[in-house]
Order: structure tokens, then C-alpha cells, then sequence
């Protein structure tokens, strides 16, 4: 990945034209509604401006290259769990929040160094990458220990844990997606098509929404909106098919379904630590969209899944 | 089971900009350890480039609170009066800064925030209750507060008249003072300029003053603020003989 071989690579600029088109097809549609047929569309225009600056900003990452794209993805995982942090209120344990910060911090070097022997085909450390995890919550585990302490600590332990395991090492391997072979086309599929399908469950929920799908949970999510999605999911691989040269039907299938029930269970998922902590979103940093991590909510749950799918198939490196 | 109790941000749904301006902070690991790198990088850069100087610094060596008081010609001013300070006292040394000028855009507030962590003072409209958190940040163990009475930077590099809210803030309360020249900021990165040159740049500290027993009337203020003032010019003057 560099900006030389973006411009001259056809699946980054295959990309570059669907999310342009689907940009400006998606300003068309919300300009018809609001001046055509005079609908009220509140919010949905702030959450509109806001894609309007991040599909850029993504695309700017993954043409700028590798190195960039893993930086990006690694400080979006810094700021999500700073989110996570404010919210549950971890983050006034300055042990714990650095510890998770730098198991991040962690996850990201994997991503970006290589085997130091060599063993490993291709960029990124992926023996590192898995094993991550068992060093940062060995870590954290530490932290009481080390300052004699235990009232409560089970309970930031345990925030810490699932802080770093699914903002920091689950999202982050969305990052270990830039050093696959097929760097561009894993990338920009699985980012656009769990993008899409938010916003095909967006609009499937609000056109035929009856039914809350887990109305404990979430009250916007609908069993109408669910299916909907699932069947743009289920379609979007054999439209985009061109993305993955090494994929058959059978990962192809695979790669809607992960895209279009993982993406929403990614939704639902933030929704539950929302729900418990008492509060609508997790951040206000992206005007109608909420915090990082309410934009970045359903690639935690897409990413890795995808990521092992492909290394499964023998796709990845 | 016991449920958990979470203890969420205070300012969890305000957007960014308001989040900056609130004060007292509560900041994360995160921004200390931005805040120390970039006073780290910050230091270097003045020894090298601006060739900093301290001298007096001998009178900084006191764990109680504290207010630095200096002139005010540049922006360098205040980065010069953090650097004279050791790296674990930086999180709890605020620089007063104007809330109309450096809490207006995100990018200003945030470089206020996060790297200089000033404690916004409203110039024009409720100073009364500027000088209250100011106040109460005095009251409160170790803490330094970095205030220019001159209320702005001089456009001609003297020393302009000091205002009677540092009198008020001082009258009656028992808080060393310490009185500070900036020598060589103005010429270095004056107001308008955009980058600092390579000029050098020193920093004298006077000895601490005291004025608890003064009572905290408006007479009183006003003769606080010109005895400052003469200080500083007198720091300047032996500087000068030097």
C-alpha cells in the first residue's frame, strides 16, 4: 500500500468511484425527501455533513498507505476506548487506562512491524498480533497486585479487559487487514459494506419499523430493519466481487453474512454497555453520530470476524 | 449480585468545545501524557533555539501554592513560565488566559487545554467570579497560578500598568507571590509576529512577597498592583545593570 500503488491500483479506484457515487446518490435521495416531499429529516442531515468528512478522511488514510491507515486505526482505538473509559468511569484509574492504552498502543506495533526472523510471509507480526491479548490482560491482572489493592478492582479489571479486548484488539484488526495481500480490497470492503449496512438498518428501521428486535437493549433497532440490511449484506459481495479475486461463493456468502449480522450485533452490542451505564451515546465528538465509538461500533464486531475468515481460506497473507 | 456502579464523565454529551472550556477539569491519563511530552519537546526547543535562562529559580522551590506574576509581551511568556517549573508541578500550574481570545475556536482551546492547561479568565464580564476560581485554586495545596496583571501583551515591549484584580485576588490571603521579568520574549516573538526568531530569552524571579496582612479593599488592590509593578521593573533594572 502506497499512494503509488493506490492510484494505480483498480480496486482502490473502483472504490474511490462507489463511495463518491454512493455519496452523492445518498445527497440526492435526502434532497428529494426534504424539498420534494417536503419530509422533516431533523438530525439525518447533520449525520449526512459528518459522512461527507469522514469518507474522505478514511480514503485519504488507505491512499496515504500502510503505515498511515495502522496509525489511524490504532489512534481511532486510543480515542474509542477514551470513550469507553469517560463513560463507565475507568478513567479516573490512571494504571489501568494506561495499561489498556498501551496494549493499544501494542496491537497497532504488531500490525506494523514484521517477524523478527522473518518468518512470517508479508508485513505485520501476525503470531504477535494474536497473542496480544494474553500479555495485556496478564498485565492488568498485575495492577491490583502491585498496589496491594482490591476493593473494586474486580470490576475495573474487568472494564479494562473488555476495553482493550474489544475496542483495542478487536477493532484493531482492522488495522492487520492493511498488511493482507489483498490489502485495498479487504480493507474498503469490509469498512463500506458495515457502513452500509448501518445505514440500510437506518432505513429499513424507519420506513417499515413496527417491532423492537431488543427492546431492553435498544429501542431504534426493529426486527423490519434487520432482514432489510442483511439482504443488502447478503448482495453487496457478488456486486462488489471484484474486492476479493481468491473469494468463491462460499466465502463470498460468508463475507455478507458477517458484514450483515455482525454489523448489527456490533450496533447492539455498544448499545448493552450504553443501556447499563445510563447513557444515549458515548461520546458528542461526530455532529449526528455521536462519539467514536458510536460510528466505529459495528467494524469491532466486523473486523476480526472477517480477518479469520480469510486467514481461514488461506486469503489473507 | 451486586450491581456496579459507574461514575460517568460529567461532560460526557457536550461537544468538544465545551468540554474544553469547562474548568476544573478532569482530565485522563491521556492528556498528562501529552501535556509532559509536549512540555518536554517545548523545553528543548527553548534552551536550544531561544537559548532560555533562568535565573532565581531558586526561589521556586516551595511545594506550597504559589502565584508567578510577569510581564507580558509575547506569547512565549507563559511557555517560558511553565518550562521554569519542574515537570511533576506542570499539571497543577495554570496560566490565566483570556477567555475571549484563547477559548474561541477548537483548535486554540485545545492547544490552552490540553498543552498549556490555562485556567480560563473572563477580561471584560465577571472577573469577580474568574477571581474566585482563581481563589480557590490558591486555597488548595500545590497549586500554581501564572497570572499577567497587564491583562494583555504590550504592543511596544514595556511594561504597561498593572490591573487592580491581582491586588484583589492577593489582599488578605496568605500566598507568596513571586514577581518575574521576561527579558528578550518581545523581541523574540512579539504580538503579530507569526513564528518566534532565535533570540534569547531570560527569565528573572524575585524573591516571594506576602500580603495577608493587607485588608482586601479596593485601596489596598490598587497599591498591590503598582508595588508589583514596580517589582518587576526593578528585577528588570538590575537585569539591565548586569
Amino acid at each position: 500500500m502506497s499512494p503509488h500503488q493506490a492510484l494505480h491500483d483498480p480496486i482502490f479506484l473502483a472504490y474511490l468511484r462507489v463511495i463518491f457515487v454512493s455519496l452523492f446518490m445518498g445527497g440526492i435521495v435526502l434532497g428529494i425527501l426534504h424539498w420534494g416531499f417536503k419530509k422533516n429529516l431533523g438530525p439525518i442531515w447533520s449525520t449526512y455533513r459528518s459522512w461527507l468528512v469522514l469518507a474522505p478522511v478514511g480514503l485519504a488514510a488507505i491512499f496515504a498507505g500502510r503505515v498511515p491507515t495502522i496509525i489511524g486505526i490504532t489512534l481511532l482505538a486510543i480515542f474509542g476506548f477514551k470513550e469507553f473509559a469517560r463513560a463507565s468511569g475507568l478513567y479516573r484509574d490512571w494504571w489501568m487506562t494506561g495499561v489498556v492504552y498501551a496494549g493499544i498502543v501494542a496491537v497497532g506495533t504488531a500490525s506494523l512491524v514484521s517477524h523478527p526472523r522473518g518468518e512470517e510471509s508479508g508485513p505485520g507480526w501476525y503470531g504477535l498480533f494474536v497473542a496480544v491479548p494474553v500479555f495485556a490482560i496478564a498485565s492488568i491482572l498485575l495492577i491490583p497486585i502491585l498496589r496491594n489493592r482490591a476493593r473494586g478492582e474486580l470490576q475495573r479489571m474487568s472494564l479494562g479487559i473488555v476495553g482493550f479486548v474489544y475496542i483495542g484488539w478487536m477493532f484493531g484488526h482492522l488495522g492487520f487487514l492493511a498488511d493482507s495481500v489483498n490489502a485495498y480490497g479487504f480493507l474498503l470492503y469490509v469498512i463500506f459494506a458495515t457502513e452500509l449496512n448501518d445505514v440500510a438498518a437506518f432505513t429499513f428501521g424507519r420506513l417499515f419499523g413496527r417491532h423492537s428486535l431488543r427492546s431492553e437493549i435498544s429501542p431504534k433497532k426493529t426486527w423490519e430493519g434487520a432482514p432489510g440490511a442483511l439482504a443488502v449484506s447478503m448482495a453487496l459481495p457478488w456486486l462488489l466481487r471484484f474486492s476479493f479475486p481468491g473469494f468463491g461463493p462460499w466465502q463470498l456468502i460468508l463475507a455478507g453474512l458477517i458484514v450483515g449480522i455482525g454489523g448489527q450485533l456490533g450496533d447492539l452490542s455498544i448499545s448493552v454497555i450504553k443501556r447499563d451505564i445510563g447513557t444515549k451515546d458515548m461520546g458528542a465528538l461526530i455532529p449526528g453520530h455521536g462519539g467514536i465509538l458510536d460510528r466505529i461500533d459495528s467494524l469491532i464486531y466486523v473486523a476480526p470476524l472477517f480477518l479469520h475468515m480469510a486467514n481461514y481460506y488461506n486469503q489473507l497473507r | 449480585m451486586k450491581r456496579w456502579q459507574y461514575e460517568p464523565a460529567a461532560d460526557l454529551d457536550q461537544r468538544l468545545i465545551e468540554r474544553l472550556r469547562n474548568f476544573p477539569r478532569e482530565p485522563d491519563m491521556l492528556v498528562y501524557g501529552v501535556r509532559s511530552i509536549v512540555a518536554l519537546i517545548i523545553r528543548g526547543l527553548l534552551r536550544t533555539y531561544c537559548r532560555f535562562e533562568i535565573i532565581g529559580e531558586e526561589h521556586l522551590r516551595s511545594n506550597r501554592s504559589f502565584v508567578l506574576v510577569a510581564n507580558h509581551s509575547s506569547h512565549l511568556d507563559t511557555v517560558c513560565l511553565l518550562a521554569s517549573l519542574p515537570l511533576r508541578r506542570l499539571h497543577r500550574a495554570f496560566p490565566a488566559a483570556a477567555a475571549d481570545y484563547f477559548f474561541k475556536s477548537v483548535p486554540r482551546t485545545w492547544i490552552a487545554t490540553v498543552v498549556v492547561n490555562a485556567l480560563p479568565f473572563a477580561r471584560q464580564a465577571q472577573v469577580r467570579q474568574s477571581l474566585a476560581i482563581c481563589g480557590e485554586l490558591l486555597a488548595n495545596a500545590g497549586n500554581v497560578l501564572i497570572i499577567f496583571p497587564e491583562g494583555t501583551r504590550s504592543t511596544t515591549g514595556e511594561i504597561q500598568e498593572f490591573k487592580g484584580g491581582i491586588g484583589a485576588l492577593l489582599a488578605g490571603r496568605d500566598v507568596p507571590v513571586l514577581p518575574c521579568y521576561l527579558d528578550g520574549a518581545f523581541r523574540a516573538w512579539p504580538k503579530g509576529s507569526r513564528w518566534p526568531r532565535p533570540r534569547k530569552v531570560r527569565l528573572i524571579i524575585g524573591a516571594p512577597r506576602n500580603y495577608a496582612a493587607l485588608p482586601s479593599d479596593k485601596g489596598a488592590s490598587v497599591a498591590i498592583a503598582a508595588e508589583l509593578r514596580s517589582a518587576v521593573k526593578e528585577l528588570a533594572r538590575q537585569h539591565a545593570k548586569r
